[in-house]
C-alpha cells in the first residue's frame, strides 16, 4: 500500500470537512429522545398562563383576579401592578425601545399579555385565565402603516408622548420610531434627475412569522437558598439572554444559568426575550419554586416575533443599455407596537444597506421610517441576516422591472450589472465590502443547466396559445456572519462568537461554542472542522453548546453566523492547540518545530520516514511530558471578532404554469445553485438548502399574517397559517460553485438562509414573469391561488 | 372583522302589526337565536345575552343594548348591541336600524341594515365564515319576526305560529345551522361566478 493511499486513507477516517457525514444529532431525534424546553419536568413545578387583550388598542379599566384566585390549584395572578413594584412591568427590547410586560394602562396589540395565571398544573391555569375579568374601554386601532404620521392618527404610545429624541433619530410624530438613512442622497437624486430611464416599483413584503414547529418556552427555577436562577429557555442566544436576565432582575450574572437544551427551529423567532420568559422567571423568585411557561401555536403566530412588514419602494436610474447609474429606496418600516427588532444596535432596519446586491451600483441612497401599529412587536430576522431578505427582495426586483421597462431579458441585465470577479474584494456604495464571488460563472452554469433560451422558446409559443408559464431568476449576494465588532452589537455587547476546545489524554475532544445549534447540525459540522485542524476523527469529538455555564460567551445562532464566527473561532483554537502540539512533537522528537511537517493527524519529521508523532501520541504527552518551562495540558479558547461579513451568493431560477381558471401556480422546476465557499459537510448544506426553499416557498407562496381595521389577526392557527408538507412542496435542483471567502480562516460562508432570502423574490419573479407580456411589473405576495386568480381576473385573461 | 348587512323579509301581517311587534324590545331580542334580554334597566337601556355553540366550541356572550331612537314616523328602530364574551376573549357591537315598510298584498315588511363589529378570537378563527354566519341568524330572526307577527291574533295560523315559536331552539345550536352556513357559503360562491 502506498504512502498516498495511507494518506487519503487517514484522512477518510477523520470524516472531517468536505464529508457528507451523517447527523450526529439525528440519532436521538428520530428516536425521539431530543430534550425540548417542554420537556422538563422539575420537583414542584408550576405553571404559567397568559390573559391576552382581544382588542388591538385599550384602555384597561379594570382587572379582577377574585373568581380566576377561588379556582383550587390557582397560585397567584400577576398583573402590572403586580410587577411595578419591582420595576418589572416593562422591559428594554433589543431596538433600544421598551416592551410591556404585563399591559400596563393600555393593550397595543391584540393578543397582548395583560395578566399571567400560576396554577397547579397547565390545564387549572387555562381554566382561571378564562375568570379572571378584564374591563377594557376600546380606543380606535391604527392598523394602516401608510396612517401612522398622519395628524389626526390615535397616539399609540402613551408613554413616549413629548419624547422626541428616538433611540436612533430624533422623532418626526408621536408614533413614528426613527428615521434611518445610508449612501448619498444629493449625489443620487443629482443622477436620478438626469438619467435616461428611470423605473419605480411600490412592493410590499407582508407580516409574516417564522413558526418553527416547537414554540417558545421556558423553565425558571430559582433557589432562594443560595440565590441562583436556573432558566431552560428556547434561546437562540442564551448568553445575551443571561446578560439581559441578570441586568434586570440585579442577580449577579454568576449566579444566573441559562440553558438551551434541543430547540425545535427558531428562525429567528426566538432570538429575543419575551414577557413569557420574564413573567415565569419573576414569579419563580418570588415563589421559590420552578415555574413553567410554554405558549401554544396561536400565541406563538399572535405574539412572538413576526418578520417583514416592510413597504418599500425600489428605483433605479439607468442609462439606455440597462446599465445601472443610480440607486433609491424608500420604507415604511412596520415595526409594530413596541421596536423589538433583533438588530445590531447601529442598524433599526437591520443590514437594509445590502440592497445593491450583486450589482455594480455606482451610488445609492437608501431611507427607512419606522413607525408604531396596533401589531405585535418583533421585526426578527425569519431565516435571514437582519433584514437582507427585504433587502435582496427590494433590488431584485427592480432588476426585473428595470428589465422590462427596457426590453431586455432578465438575465442579461444582471449580466452586465454584475460586479465582476476581478473586482473583489469590492466595497459598495453603501459602505460594504464583498469579499469574494464570480457571479458570471454561477448564471452561466444555471442557464446551461435548465437550457434557458429552450424554456424562453417554450414560454412564447405557450404565450402564444393563451397559456401562462413565467420564469423567475434571481441574483443574490447576502450579507452573513454578523460581525465585526466595529459595526455590530447588541446591547453593546460586540459579536464576536467563541469556541473552547479541550483534548484529552487520549485524544479525544470536548468542544463548546457560543453558538447554539436549532436544526443547522453543529454537532457534526464543528466537529469536522475541528477533525480536520487536528486529525481527530470526528465520531471523537464531542460539542456542546447552550449552557451559559459551561459554554464559552458567545453571541449566539441566527443570521447565519454560526459558521462564519462561530466556526471560524473553533479553527482559530483548534489551530492554537495544533501549534501546541507541534511544540510537543518537536520535544518528543527531539527536532526542531521547523523541522516538522504536519499531515493530516500527525507531525513528521521532514525527510525522515518513519519519524512522526500522531495527534493521539502529542495528547497523551501533553499530560505528562510537555517541554521544559510548558504548562501541561492540551486545551484553547478563541473569541473571535470577524473582519468583514461573508457574503455567499447564489442564482435561483424557477419556472412555474399557472392554470388561469382556478389561479393554482405550479412550481415545475426550481434550480438552485449556491456558493457558500467552503463545504464543510455537503448533505447538510443540501439539507439547509432544501429547509430554506421550504420556508421561501411557505412565504412567496402562501404565510402570511393579515390584520382587518380592527386590529384582529385574523390567520394565527395553523388552519389559515400556511406550512408546507411534502404534498405541496415542489421538487429543488440544487447545485454550487466554491469561491472561498479569503477572511475567514477555512473560507467558509454561512448557507442556511440563502435559500430562503433568494427564493422569495424568485417565486414572484416566475409569477410575475407569467404575466409580464401583459404588462404586469410586480404582484404582492403571497402568490396563493386566490390572488392570482383575482389578478387573472383583472387582466380578463379567461372568458 | 366587520359585516354589512343589509336585510328584508315579508310580514305576513300589517304594517301596524309589524310595527307594534318592532316596538317591543325582549319580543325583538328573542327572535335573535340564542339572545335573550335578561334584564331591563330602563324603556332604552337592556341587559341581555346570546349563546351559540358551534360544533364543539360555545361562545356567551353578555351585553348592553341601548335604543338609541324610535321613530314613530318612519316606523324605525335603532339599537346597537355591545358584548363581550364571558370568557373575556373575543367581543362584538351591533348596529342595527330595522324599520317597517308596505310589502305585497297589504302586508308589511320589515327591513334592516346592521353593521357588525366582532373583535378577538371570534374574529381570528371564525372571520371567514362571519359574513355566512351573520347571514343565516339575521334569516333565522327573520323567520321568528315574521312567526310573531302571525302569532298575533287567535286564528289556526296564529295558533301554529306559536306552535313553531316553541319549538325553535333557545340557542345557536349544532349541525343544522352549520349545515345552512355551508349551503349558504356554497351558494354565494356559485352566486359570485355567476354575476362576475
Amino acid at each position: 500500500m502506498s504512502e498516498a493511499t495511507t494518506k487519503q486513507e487517514r484522512e477518510a477516517a477523520l470524516e472531517g470537512m468536505g464529508c457528507s457525514k451523517k447527523r450526529k444529532e439525528d440519532a436521538r431525534f428520530i428516536q425521539g429522545t431530543g430534550r425540548y424546553t417542554d420537556d422538563i419536568k422539575l420537583p414542584g413545578m408550576l405553571y404559567a398562563d397568559m390573559v391576552r387583550s382581544p382588542y388591538a388598542h385599550a384602555r384597561i379599566k379594570s382587572i379582577n383576579k377574585d373568581e380566576a384566585l377561588a379556582l383550587p390549584g390557582v397560585i397567584a395572578v400577576l398583573t402590572a401592578e403586580d410587577l411595578k413594584p419591582l420595576s418589572l412591568h416593562w422591559m428594554p427590547t433589543l431596538a433600544g425601545d421598551v416592551q410591556a410586560v404585563l399591559a400596563d394602562e393600555k393593550v397595543h396589540f391584540q393578543y397582548q399579555e395583560v395578566a399571567v395565571v400560576i396554577a397547579e398544573d397547565r390545564y387549572i391555569a387555562a381554566d382561571a385565565v378564562d375568570l379572571v375579568q378584564v374591563e377594557y374601554e376600546e380606543l380606535p386601532p391604527l392598523v394602516d402603516a401608510h396612517k401612522a404620521m398622519d395628524p389626526d392618527a390615535p397616539i399609540l404610545r402613551e408613554d413616549l408622548v413629548g419624547k422626541m429624541e428616538g433611540a436612533h433619530s430624533v422623532r418626526k410624530h408621536d408614533n413614528h420610531i426613527f428615521n434611518w438613512q445610508a449612501g448619498d442622497k444629493d449625489a443620487t437624486d443629482r443622477v436620478f434627475d438626469h438619467a435616461d430611464v428611470v423605473v419605480s416599483q411600490d412592493m410590499y413584503y407582508h407580516r409574516v412569522h417564522p413558526c418553527p414547529l416547537e414554540t417558545c418556552g421556558s423553565v425558571a427555577s430559582f433557589d432562594k437558598v443560595n440565590g441562583h436562577l436556573t432558566v431552560y429557555l428556547t434561546s437562540q442566544a442564551p448568553h445575551v439572554v443571561r446578560t439581559v436576565v441578570s441586568m434586570l432582575s440585579g442577580i449577579p450574572e454568576s449566579k444566573v444559568r441559562i440553558v438551551s437544551p434541543d430547540i425545535g427551529g427558531g428562525f429567528g423567532n426566538k432570538v429575543g426575550i419575551y414577557p413569557g420568559y420574564v413573567c415565569a422567571i419573576v414569579a419563580s423568585i418570588v415563589l421559590g419554586v420552578p415555574v413553567k411557561w410554554v405558549e401554544d401555536r396561536m400565541e406563538n403566530l399572535s405574539t412572538t416575533a413576526f418578520a417583514r412588514d416592510y413597504h418599500m419602494t425600489g428605483e433605479i436610474a439607468a442609462d439606455s443599455n440597462g446599465i445601472i447609474k443610480a440607486l433609491r429606496v424608500n420604507v415604511l418600516a412596520d415595526h409594530g407596537a413596541f421596536d423589538a427588532c433583533a438588530d445590531p444596535s447601529k442598524f433599526p432596519a437591520g443590514l437594509m444597506h445590502i440592497c445593491t446586491g450583486s450589482y455594480d451600483v455606482p451610488v445609492a441612497h437608501v431611507n427607512v421610517d419606522g413607525v408604531y401599529t396596533n401589531k405585535a412587536p418583533g421585526g426578527v430576522a425569519y431565516r435571514c441576516s437582519f433584514r437582507v431578505t427585504e433587502a435582496v427582495y427590494v433590488i431584485e426586483r427592480t432588476m426585473d422591472v428595470l428589465a422590462q421597462k427596457l426590453n431586455i431579458d432578465k438575465a442579461e441585465i444582471r449580466r452586465r450589472n454584475f460586479v465582476k470577479a476581478e473586482q473583489f474584494p469590492y466595497d459598495t456604495c453603501l459602505g460594504w465590502q464583498l469579499d469574494s464571488g464570480d457571479y458570471h460563472t454561477a448564471l452561466d452554469k444555471v442557464l446551461d443547466a435548465v437550457d434557458y433560451p429552450a424554456l424562453r422558446k417554450e414560454q412564447e409559443e405557450k404565450r402564444a396559445k393563451g397559456e401562462l408559464m413565467g420564469i423567475g431568476l434571481v441574483t443574490f449576494t447576502e450579507i452573513v456572519g454578523a460581525g465585526p465588532s466595529r459595526n455590530c452589537d447588541i446591547l453593546g455587547v460586540g459579536m464576536f462568537d467563541s469556541a473552547e476546545i479541550r483534548v484529552h489524554p487520549t485524544g479525544s475532544v470536548m468542544a463548546r461554542m457560543g453558538t447554539i445549534t436549532q436544526g443547522q447540525g453543529h454537532q457534526t459540522t464543528y466537529a469536522q472542522i475541528i477533525a480536520s485542524e487536528l486529525g481527530i476523527t470526528s465520531d471523537e469529538i464531542s460539542i456542546e453548546e447552550g449552557d451559559t455555564d459551561t459554554a464559552p460567551y458567545g453571541l449566539g445562532t441566527y443570521g447565519s453566523r454560526s459558521t462564519p464566527v462561530g466556526g471560524a473561532a473553533t479553527a482559530v483554537a483548534a489551530r492554537k492547540i495544533q501549534a501546541k502540539a507541534r511544540k510537543i512533537a518537536a520535544h518528543l522528537l527531539e527536532v526542531s518545530e521547523d523541522d516538522l511537517d504536519w499531515e493530516v493527524d500527525r507531525f513528521k519529521v521532514k525527510g525522515v520516514p518513519g519519524q512522526e508523532k500522531t495527534m493521539k501520541e502529542i495528547a497523551w504527552a501533553a499530560y505528562n511530558n510537555v517541554p521544559e518551562g510548558m504548562e501541561p495540558g492540551l486545551e484553547a479558547v478563541d473569541y473571535y471578532d470577524p473582519p468583514n461579513f461573508t457574503y455567499p451568493y447564489g442564482v435561483y431560477l424557477c419556472v412555474v404554469d399557472i392554470d388561469k381558471h382556478t389561479g393554482e401556480t405550479h412550481v415545475r422546476r426550481f434550480y438552485a445553485l449556491d456558493d457558500c465557499g467552503t463545504r464543510i459537510n455537503p448533505m447538510i448544506i443540501d439539507g439547509q438548502i432544501h429547509g430554506g426553499l421550504n420556508e421561501g416557498f411557505a412565504v412567496a407562496m402562501g404565510q402570511e399574517l393579515p390584520f382587518d381595521k380592527q386590529g384582529n389577526l385574523l390567520g394565527n392557527t395553523l388552519m389559515d397559517y400556511f406550512v408546507p408538507t411534502f404534498v405541496e412542496t415542489p421538487h429543488w435542483e440544487t447545485d454550487y460553485t466554491v469561491t472561498p471567502s479569503p477572511h475567514h480562516p477555512i473560507g467558509a460562508k454561512g448557507v442556511a438562509e440563502s435559500p430562503h432570502v433568494g427564493s422569495i423574490p424568485c417565486f414572484t419573479s416566475a409569477v410575475v414573469d407569467a404575466f409580464s407580456h401583459l404588462g404586469i411589473t410586480h404582484m404582492d405576495m403571497p402568490h396563493n391561488a386566490y390572488r392570482v386568480w383575482q389578478q387573472i381576473q383583472e387582466l380578463e385573461l379567461t372568458e | 372583522m366587520q359585516v354589512d348587512l343589509d336585510k328584508e323579509f315579508s310580514l305576513p301581517g300589517s304594517v301596524s302589526k309589524g310595527w307594534t311587534f318592532l316596538q317591543n324590545i325582549p319580543g325583538v331580542a328573542s327572535c335573535m337565536p340564542g339572545a335573550e334580554i335578561t334584564e331591563e334597566i330602563d324603556e332604552s337601556n337592556f341587559k341581555g345575552k346570546v349563546k351559540a355553540k358551534i360544533g364543539p366550541a360555545t361562545m356567551a356572550f353578555n351585553g348592553d343594548i341601548v335604543i338609541k331612537n324610535i321613530d314613530p314616523d318612519k316606523k324605525e328602530l335603532h339599537l346597537v348591541g355591545k358584548g363581550q364574551d364571558t370568557k373575556g376573549t373575543s367581543s362584538a357591537t351591533m348596529d342595527l336600524t330595522a324599520w317597517i315598510v308596505d310589502g305585497d298584498d297589504g302586508n308589511a315588511a320589515l327591513k334592516g341594515q346592521a353593521a357588525v363589529i366582532v373583535t378577538g378570537k371570534a374574529a381570528s378563527l371564525g372571520g371567514r365564515m362571519m359574513t355566512q354566519v351573520a347571514d343565516q341568524i339575521l334569516n333565522q330572526f327573520g323567520k321568528n319576526f315574521a312567526n310573531n307577527i302571525a302569532a298575533m291574533g287567535d286564528t289556526e295560523e296564529a295558533e301554529q305560529a306559536k306552535e313553531a315559536l316553541l319549538e325553535e331552539p333557545k340557542e345557536l345550536n349544532g349541525l343544522a345551522f352549520a349545515w345552512s352556513v355551508f349551503v349558504g357559503w356554497i351558494k354565494s360562491l356559485f352566486g359570485k361566478k355567476a354575476t362576475s
